[in-house]
């Protein structure tokens, strides 16, 4: 049965994949690329491999695919990570958004929020991680971020990365014209009479000034 | 029967909540619906005036959730449409009269004689709107072609989804094609541009609204009326209709001409 070379388990943090202790490699890949191209994982959540499942070098053959198709595949036991965020939780305000991911490197700790909707007047997102927006940020709506933030969509509210003084934080987004945006210290609000694009665009701070210029994605 | 619970809010005020109401609940008397309206914009009731249903009021809103008269008392027939329904709150009373769980078994037990339970909300996101939309299946939204009311819809949105309420509709209200035409107005693409939700009616300005209200008799159904046509519109888009917008642009003397020419 094809079905249960590899078998997905929802978990807390996202989903769990499990495999047959007896299939080959090529039948996991195959049967991963076939659930992918089936649109069956929704983007943005995260995937887990227990690192005792796999060696690591096909592990890191599956990272890469589903990174191709916008998902997080981590290598690491769930059980591990259920405490890191315990630990980071009191400090999150808006609860009802997907869980946040945790990614131990060394010492530093590197975390990334997603927000699956559009922001509305009035909602805020605070939080020290980085942020994802799959969907508008409406005016009057505020994402402040330890990290970067990247808007899968309009961004028209009013957007702060680094706002704990990370410089290299950068803010992204398909439409770029916040009321307002901040990278660590540093403000800039948009032009009275703006010349809009249809492009995607980064702000970034180049030689201590916010630089806004358009990307390709 | 089981009743639609519909709440028709706005955020701000003075966008045509209380008119929308009012409107929405003679058209679905007049295709035969059993409608009950709920005023709860308690300390400042106007829906009874809409309806010219103030010299009949009895008991209201505050009496029935405090259990001192069971709802059947508390409800005023419209004189004109034997199928509708007035539940008017309290003029004295103010908004912490009523908690959102006493409007909430209200609703339940007023569902099976019904076939819509339209609630009018108070402005604003305090408590009057936390109570107004406990109970509600449907949520309409109303705003006008104006930054602040799109502004103040945006944000009642959010709240309604914070409070697990999914299915909304928008309504705007007090279109003034003209202004639209000339780019002095927000139009319907700004409009869905932020809200994004989908639209059951595009009302324009009309004097007979005021007219009517002054009289007491809903402007919904009047042919010679634009905003009356475009509410009879709305209420037939609540009872499933597939109904197109209609054109609001004023029939110019050029455009005429064009249309002539075959050229629009």
């Amino acid at each position: 049965m094809s079905e249960d070379i590899v078998k997905i388990k929802g978990i807390k943090q996202g989903l769990l994949l499990i495999f047959a202790s007896d299939s080959k490699f090529d039948e996991i890949e195959e049967n991963i690329q076939k659930k992918l191209s089936l649109g069956f994982f929704t983007r943005g959540t995260p995937v887990y491999i227990h690192p005792e499942d796999l060696p690591k070098d096909d592990a890191e053959t599956l990272k890469k695919i589903f990174a191709k198709y916008g998902l997080i595949c981590k290598i690491e036991n769930p059980e591990n990570e259920i405490r890191e965020i315990k630990q980071e939780e009191p400090q999150r305000e808006e609860v009802s958004f997907a869980k946040p991911e945790v990614k131990v490197e060394g010492e530093k700790v590197e975390e990334m929020m997603v927000v699956n909707k559009t922001l509305r007047g009035g909602q805020e997102i605070r939080t020290k991680a980085s942020v994802l927006v799959c969907g508008n940020v409406n005016p009057g709506a505020q994402i402040i971020a330890g990290g970067s933030i990247d808007i899968r969509g309009k961004c028209l509210g009013v957007v702060h990365a680094g706002a704990f003084g990370n410089q290299d934080a950068v803010i992204i987004a398909d439409r770029l014209l916040p009321t307002q945006i901040r990278i660590a210290n540093l403000v800039a609000r948009a032009p009275d009479e703006g010349d809009e694009t249809e492009k995607p665009e980064r702000a970034s701070i180049k030689d201590g000034q916010i630089v806004i210029e358009p990307i390709e994605r | 029967m089981r009743a639609e619970i519909i709440v028709i809010t706005s955020g701000k005020g003075g966008v045509g909540k209380t008119t929308t109401t009012a409107n929405i609940g003679v058209g679905l008397a007049m295709n035969d619906k059993k409608v009950a309206l709920i005023d709860t914009d308690t300390g400042l009731r106007n829906l009874d005036l809409l309806l010219g249903l103030e010299n009949r009021i009895m008991y209201d809103l505050v009496d029935v959730t405090e259990g001192r008269v069971p709802y059947k008392k508390a409800l005023v027939k419209h004189k004109k449409f034997e199928k509708l329904f007035l539940l008017p709150t309290s003029q004295v009373k103010d908004k912490s009269s009523v908690n959102p769980e006493a409007l909430m078994k209200l609703c339940d037990e007023m569902r099976e004689e019904f076939d819509y339970i339209l609630i009018d909300c108070p402005a604003g996101i305090e408590q009057g709107f936390q109570t107004a939309i406990a109970g509600a299946d449907t949520a309409i939204v109303v705003t006008m072609p104006e930054i602040s009311a799109v502004r103040d819809a945006d944000k009642i949105i959010g709240e309604l989804g914070r409070a697990d309420k999914e299915n909304i509709k928008l309504i705007v209200n007090r279109i003034r094609p003209q202004m639209v035409e000339q780019g002095d107005m927000l139009d319907m693409d700004d409009i869905n541009d932020i809200l994004s939700i989908t639209c059951i009616g595009q009302v324009p300005d009309d004097e007979k609204v005021v007219t009517s209200t002054n009289r007491g008799e809903p402007v919904v159904g009047n042919e010679d009326s634009l905003a009356g046509r475009a509410y009879m519109n709305v209420v037939r888009r609540i009872l499933g209709e597939d109904v197109p917008f209609m054109d609001l642009r004023k029939d110019s003397f050029f455009r005429r001409i064009k249309r002539a020419f075959g050229m629009n």
